[in-house]
């Protein structure tokens, strides 16, 4: 892990780095087992695809954790206060999805900025939209 | 718009519903989840992965998957049609969750309103979850949106 970000080093319209983030099948299964979250859908492709969709689909709150986890790459150190996601789209287990992210406001008060997020599909669907208001390092 | 297609009056409901608790729960945060759970979301900072970190506590997400035990209140109305869909969630981290804490959550309506688009009139009904941990400290708020069609 690097040294944390400091808000004097961020300014609005900086990009978060890009994220291929893992969502195998492994991945996912860990991750609904650690939320309770056992549904077919989220772990058995065929069953999922009985359902309606493509394949498995990566749960939402995975998905927002996923984003978590970019911020703190970003920003070591940095609390993030509150963190909003919108699941527009489904994202597919073992697909490849992006996660992108970028400051649109900073209070240097508080030291707080906020972010713009965004998870796109392997095929540029955007799956989901969010926003985040993290807390920087003075 | 303040009426459904199927004649619900929405202010009537914001009246009635908004604020009104209808759940109460007790959760425990275990270490091994919490853990577990920040792996697997490729976390990297040491307060969420390393258990022996002095600020080791959950990842800010981590309380959106205690449900309650209702989605809405006895005697809700049936709004729109169907089940809905999961229109996403709204975490506020208060506090750090530490393992072993032990949190209360709190269940209400946050908000009703509609939205018109491409697919028509929907309507968004917000489950509030607010958790305190044996101190009765606020720790989190996850706000979770449900999204059901007007029709």
């Amino acid at each position: 892990m690097t040294e944390g970000l400091k808000f004097s080093e961020v300014e609005i319209g900086d990009d978060l780095p890009e994220e291929v983030p893992d969502v195998s099948l492994s991945s996912v299964t860990a991750f609904c087992k650690a939320a309770s979250h056992i549904f077919d859908r989220f772990l058995d492709h065929e069953a999922a695809q009985k359902e309606g969709f493509p394949g498995a689909i990566v749960p939402g709150i995975m998905s927002q954790g996923l984003l978590a986890a970019m911020i703190h790459k970003w920003a070591p150190g940095s609390s993030i206060r509150s963190i909003d996601t919108v699941f527009r789209g489904s994202l597919l287990v073992d697909s490849q999805i992006t996660m992108t992210g970028a400051v649109t406001d900073t209070d240097d008060e508080s030291n707080l900025v906020e972010l713009d997020l965004a998870i796109i599909a392997e095929d540029g669907r955007t799956g989901v939209i969010g926003t985040a208001v993290v807390q920087l390092l003075e | 718009m303040s009426t459904s297609s199927n004649g619900l009056d929405l202010n009537e409901l914001r009246d009635r519903w908004i604020g009104v608790e209808f759940d109460w729960a007790t959760f425990e945060m275990d270490t091994t989840q919490m853990l577990a759970w920040a792996q697997a979301c490729g976390e990297v900072d040491p307060r969420f992965i390393d258990p022996e970190h002095e600020d080791f506590q959950a990842h800010p997400g981590f309380t959106t998957h205690c449900m309650s035990g209702r989605l809405f209140p006895e005697n809700f109305p049936q709004i729109g049609g169907g089940f809905g869909i999961d229109g996403g969630k709204r975490v506020d981290a208060h506090a750090a969750i530490r393992a072993g804490d032990t949190l209360t959550a709190t269940t209400t309506i946050a908000d009703i309103f509609d939205k018109t688009g491409r697919s028509g009139t929907m309507i968004f009904i917000v489950q509030r979850m607010e958790f305190r941990n044996q101190s009765d400290t606020l720790v989190s708020t996850v706000d979770w949106k449900m999204i059901k069609k007007a029709d």
